[in-house]
């Protein structure tokens, strides 16, 4: 199994679709040079493509550079972690109680709407420190979709499962501990993926408008200092940082939960 | 031989209910849900909520919870027709945020719709047009939409144009996917039927491509308007001088707290009713997809 299959794997890579996609890639990277030579209208306000990757090169070695990922990160992880350590058991404790669902939900349900920046003027009133402030509304950003991806993972339980265990003399822990857990493993993993995209959003907004460091506050902050190669740069390295993590957990929910693979 | 003869419909007494006239079922209905505990318990919740915000901002007014706005003062300032920080209910200043926030996310909702469903429509329908635009749409989906905010002030002129380019960006993703995926998810056999009954193309296209993905396109359409007005309070509240976002951050930067508060549950009110109506609409407009008692 652990060979590698190279004549599908050669197919794969020289097929029409690869051909294509990068066709309009490069296709689109020299519009985009084109346009700032020639001065047009939108394009050419944006900087180009040889800028970028000229001060990418300089850029890489700078430590300054580094921290703002980590600084980003640090918080990134704070928030999501705190979210989950909430999230999950109330979620868990919603599913499996009615009477913490009916009335945790309404409440929950009044409070989700608010998009989580709304909340970034409240939370710097309220917290002490900008960093514990931020951490809050990226907290509030995976909080909610944690919930109720718990939840509604909890509520699409096979009733029969919860039935022939109860009928063969189950103790409630058995039932939470042998059902509902693993039954709501995989959503657990899909709220956790997509509370860390909302996350990563709401980390740059927040750095942004409230932040000394980060890569939101790069990104902003070479926009106020004027060096826009460097925008492009900010824009890039928060698109990678957040699909990494994305995709770190998506791979944990597929090792966590196996009987999910279908290959 | 034993014949079979087609049983006769039993007569349940639940099917009693569908001779009952329309108010009579909805009186039903409401005495079974108030005699439920659920309810109550939801009230409780939110009872207590308040009680906390209370408790804690304005009756003991607990070191770091006295600087927030309590809820009396927000509701005092919210229902006064003379407002001490100048918007309230009767105050038209209030309407007009919600109107220019409202205007922009319509704008941005139009374009949206307009360029992503016929893009989506086309990259499930066509390999090579999906094999030419997926790469790019994937490359760029996954910086956040605020990482835009200073590009799109630079590249886009005027004021206005950057902020509805935000939300159109963050939508336009929404709607785009879930119409692609909308068209993935039609049966294929569908597209063989109609190839074999001699379609030309473009009737496969109108008459099983676009009613097929329907569903997924109001799915994308609702989470569009959910994502555009969720990044256009950010972008208001960076580079705004108009609309709910911009009343949050002007009103903490000139320390008028209550009016935070008034302005984030007007934003989570507005924009649920938005994402209320297109569910609405797309349950109007795809009848068969309404599932029974759903």
């Amino acid at each position: 199994m652990a060979t590698i299959n190279w004549k599908k794997l050669r197919k794969a890579v020289f097929s029409k679709t690869v051909y294509r996609g990068t066709a309009s890639i490069a296709v689109l990277l020299a519009l985009w040079e084109l346009g700032r030579w020639l001065r047009m209208p939108i394009l050419g306000a944006a900087p180009a493509p040889s800028e970028v990757i000229f001060l990418l090169r300089e850029i890489v070695f700078a430590p300054d550079f580094w921290e703002n990922w980590s600084a980003s990160f640090k918080r990134v992880l704070t928030g999501f972690v705190a979210a989950q350590i909430i999230g999950i058991p109330l979620g868990l404790a919603m599913a499996i109680n009615r009477v913490a669902r009916d009335t945790a939900f309404p409440v929950l349900e009044i409070m989700r709407p608010i998009p989580p920046l709304a909340w970034v003027p409240a939370s710097i009133i309220f917290w002490p420190t900008t960093e514990s402030s931020i951490a809050f509304v990226i907290f509030l950003g995976a909080f909610f979709t944690v919930v109720l991806n718990v939840l509604g993972g909890a509520r699409d339980i096979d009733v029969r499962y919860l039935r022939a265990a109860r009928s063969l003399g189950s103790r409630p822990q058995d039932i939470f501990f042998k059902i509902v857990l693993p039954a709501t493993l995989p959503s657990i993993f899909t709220g956790m993926a997509v509370g860390m995209g909302i996350t990563w959003e709401v980390v740059v907004a927040a750095e942004m408008i409230a932040g000394k460091s980060g890569l939101g506050y790069l990104t902003w902050s070479s926009y106020v200092g004027g060096n826009y190669p460097l925008i492009v740069i900010g824009m890039i390295s928060i698109g990678i940082a957040g699909y990494v993590s994305s995709s770190l957990i998506r791979l944990t929910g597929k090792l966590a939960a196996p009987w999910q693979r279908l290959f | 031989m034993t014949s079979f003869s087609t049983p006769k419909p039993l007569s349940h007494p639940a099917s009693d209910s569908f001779s009952l006239s329309a108010t009579d079922r909805f009186r039903h209905a409401a005495r079974r849900f108030l005699s439920s505990p659920g309810p109550y318990l939801g009230l409780t919740g939110i009872v207590s909520l308040l009680l906390f915000w209370y408790l804690t901002t304005e009756l003991f007014a607990l070191p770091r919870f006295s600087k927030l706005p309590g809820p009396v003062a927000v509701w005092t300032e919210f229902t006064s027709r003379n407002p001490t920080y100048g918007t309230s209910l009767f105050s038209p200043e209030y309407y007009k945020h919600i109107l220019w926030s409202s205007w922009r996310v319509a704008q941005a909702f139009f374009w949206a719709t307009i360029l992503g469903v016929p893009l989506g429509l086309l990259m499930g329908w066509q390999r090579k047009i999906r094999d030419y635009v997926f790469p790019v749409v994937e490359l760029l989906r996954p910086i956040p939409v605020l990482a835009w905010v200073p590009l799109a002030i630079l590249m886009i002129p005027g004021r206005e144009a950057p902020i509805i380019f935000l939300a159109f960006l963050a939508a336009f993703f929404a709607t785009t996917l879930n119409t692609f995926l909308g068209v993935e998810s039609i049966d294929e056999s569908y597209f063989r039927a109609a190839r074999c009954l001699g379609s030309k193309p473009r009737d496969v296209f109108l008459r099983v491509v676009f009613p097929g993905s329907m569903p997924y396109i109001f799915t994308g359409m609702q989470i569009g308007v959910g994502v555009a007005w969720f990044s256009l309070v950010a972008a208001e509240m960076v580079s705004g001088e108009h609309g709910l976002g911009f009343l949050i951050w002007d009103s903490y930067v000139l320390s008028q707290y209550p009016v935070v508060v008034i302005a984030m549950v007007t934003l989570g009110v507005v924009g649920y009713l938005y994402s209320a109506i297109i569910r609405l609409v797309g349950r109007m407009l795809m009848r068969w997809t309404v599932r029974t008692g759903g």
